[in-house]
């Protein structure tokens, strides 16, 4: 790596990384929660725009603590990291807002608001932008329509199956049309015909540009897909290997 | 409840503070209202009178911050004496020399109705020749004087310390608001809520909370001032010559904005130490 490839820039911006295009890129990035305890160590990673990648390995890899610190939740105890651009390191608290509007996130436990309907959790990510009701009633429509979920846009979370729930996540984190999707264990909490149901749905913003990282222990969707894998143990990656064909 | 307990302990608050400054309000009024009927008594010698009494009114008249004199000879004073006691006149009838001396009763300019005004004029009066005494009601308005400045300060010094533990408290709900809440709140971050986005509600609660505090406080002080108080206004009014008021619709509107405030402030105190993005 060398010097010349460095650029500096002020605010936010990436500062002595390398230049690229990449929509997520790591240079030797290490996470402490406790002093002489990594949860990540050293780890450099470069996920271009659109791509899809599964981050793979057993609990307490780091597949989360990666995930946070892509949208912002944490900050790396050592190295850089740019996302979209911007550098998470050097990032403003006021800067964290503009950058999770262009990121979905989806969790194994859905994360939705249970005193409110569907249609209002999922306008949830648009009404934090500002955008009109009007726009938000008809995007939070399509979305839904898109997924199968018009019918129950007027249910309570609750009442809803763990699949349904995991679309109305996954609808709330597509609804702003996202550059980047982040989806930790998404079918952790569901049945093996509502995983592949969910993934497909999740595989299918990739498709549309998106770049996508799922973050799974489960080694039979990465085989499902023939994605980019990336393997983490005690905080390293251990393994990366490339697409392969899906396996039919 | 809890959004309860911060209308309720804004509301105690603002009664308290309120009724004290009900009260000085009224206080300060009555000094006012007192200050019309405030006058130097100049009580001559016995042989000033006549042309003599006219030249020392014409004197004292001149002298800076004296409004009007009103000379009373002593068969006046002994006339007004025998009307004030009324029936007990008939005592007097055996008196055979009139004890009353004759008087100046001077008036004072308004910026001369207060203890130092009162006295600069008595000063300049007392030298004069032909006064024997004189009788003010200085020592009067200096003890007034003092107790408006003690309920000002044990006002000011409670309202204080009840504004903070008001806010201590009001923050500490608020907080326990944030808390029930922290789900939403997550929810809220990772989508990109902004800031203002977030603490928004919770300092519209602030201030909602507080206006209604006010607004119970209001409600509480006019009950008991309308319900409580008429069995002393009869005698207070006699006593004092005017009937307490209380306060005007903007006095009414400060002290709701006053509870607003606390509850915008106990909020953002709450939202400063307890939500992070």
């Amino acid at each position: 790596m060398s010097r010349s490839r460095f650029r500096l820039r002020s605010g936010g911006d990436a500062v002595n990384v390398p230049r690229g295009e990449g929509a997520i890129r790591m240079f030797h990035v290490s996470k402490s929660y406790l002093a002489g305890s990594f949860a990540l160590r050293d780890v450099s990673i470069e996920l271009a725009k659109g791509e899809f990648v599964f981050l793979t390995g057993p609990s307490g890899a780091g597949k989360t603590s990666l995930l946070k610190l892509i949208f912002g939740a944490e900050r790396p105890s050592e190295g850089q990291i740019v996302v979209l651009g911007r550098n998470i390191a050097r990032l403003g608290r006021s800067a964290v807002p503009p950058l999770r509007r262009k990121i979905g996130v989806v969790f194994q436990d859905f994360k939705l608001l249970p005193r409110r309907t569907v249609e209002e959790n999922v306008a949830l990510a648009l009404q934090v932008t500002g955008t009109p009701p009007r726009e938000t009633r008809a995007r939070v429509f399509a979305i839904l329509k898109q997924l199968g979920l018009q019918h129950r846009r007027y249910h309570h979370p609750l009442s809803l199956s763990g699949g349904e729930q995991q679309r109305v996540a996954i609808a709330r984190a597509l609804v702003n049309e996202p550059q980047i999707l982040l989806a930790d264990e998404p079918t952790g909490n569901l049945d093996p015909e509502l995983t592949v149901e969910i993934m497909d749905l999740i595989a299918s913003a990739a498709l549309r540009g998106t770049t996508v990282v799922v973050a799974t222990h489960e080694l039979e969707i990465v085989r499902r897909y023939g994605k980019r894998a990336v393997r983490l143990e005690n905080g390293r990656i251990v393994e990366d290997t490339k697409p392969s064909f899906p396996r039919t | 409840m809890t959004s309860g307990i911060a209308v309720v302990t804004i509301g105690v608050t603002l009664v308290l503070a309120g009724g004290f400054a009900l009260l000085l309000r009224n206080m300060e009024e009555l000094l006012d209202h007192f200050g019309d009927d405030l006058r130097v008594t100049a009580y001559l010698e016995s042989e000033v009178s006549g042309e003599a009494l006219r030249a020392l009114k014409d004197r004292v008249l001149a002298i800076p911050g004296v409004e009007d004199v009103e000379s009373l000879s002593q068969d006046e004073a002994l006339e007004r004496f025998r009307a004030s006691v009324g029936s007990g006149s008939a005592l007097l009838d055996g008196l055979d020399i009139n004890p009353l001396p004759a008087s100046l009763e001077i008036s004072l300019s308004d910026d001369r109705r207060s203890a130092e005004g009162m006295e600069a004029v008595a000063n300049v009066i007392e030298g004069l020749a032909g006064v024997e005494s004189l009788s003010s009601g200085r020592d009067w308005v200096e003890g007034y004087l003092r107790a408006v400045a003690l309920v000002r300060s044990v006002g000011v010094g409670l309202g204080i310390i009840l504004a903070l533990a008001t806010l201590l408290i009001v923050s500490n709900t608020i907080r326990l608001g944030i808390f029930a809440r922290r789900d939403e709140l997550e929810i809220l971050s990772l989508v990109g809520a902004s800031r203002p986005f977030v603490q928004m509600p919770f300092l519209l609660e602030g201030v909602i909370q507080g206006a209604v505090g006010g607004a119970i406080a209001l409600g509480l002080l006019y009950a008991l001032f309308r319900f409580a108080l008429p069995g002393f206004e009869f005698g207070l009014e006699l006593l004092v010559g005017t009937a307490p008021r209380f306060f005007s619709s903007g006095e009414a509107l400060i002290l709701v904005a006053g509870g607003a405030g606390l509850g915008l402030f106990g909020s953002a105190a709450a939202l400063s130490g307890g939500w992070r993005s």
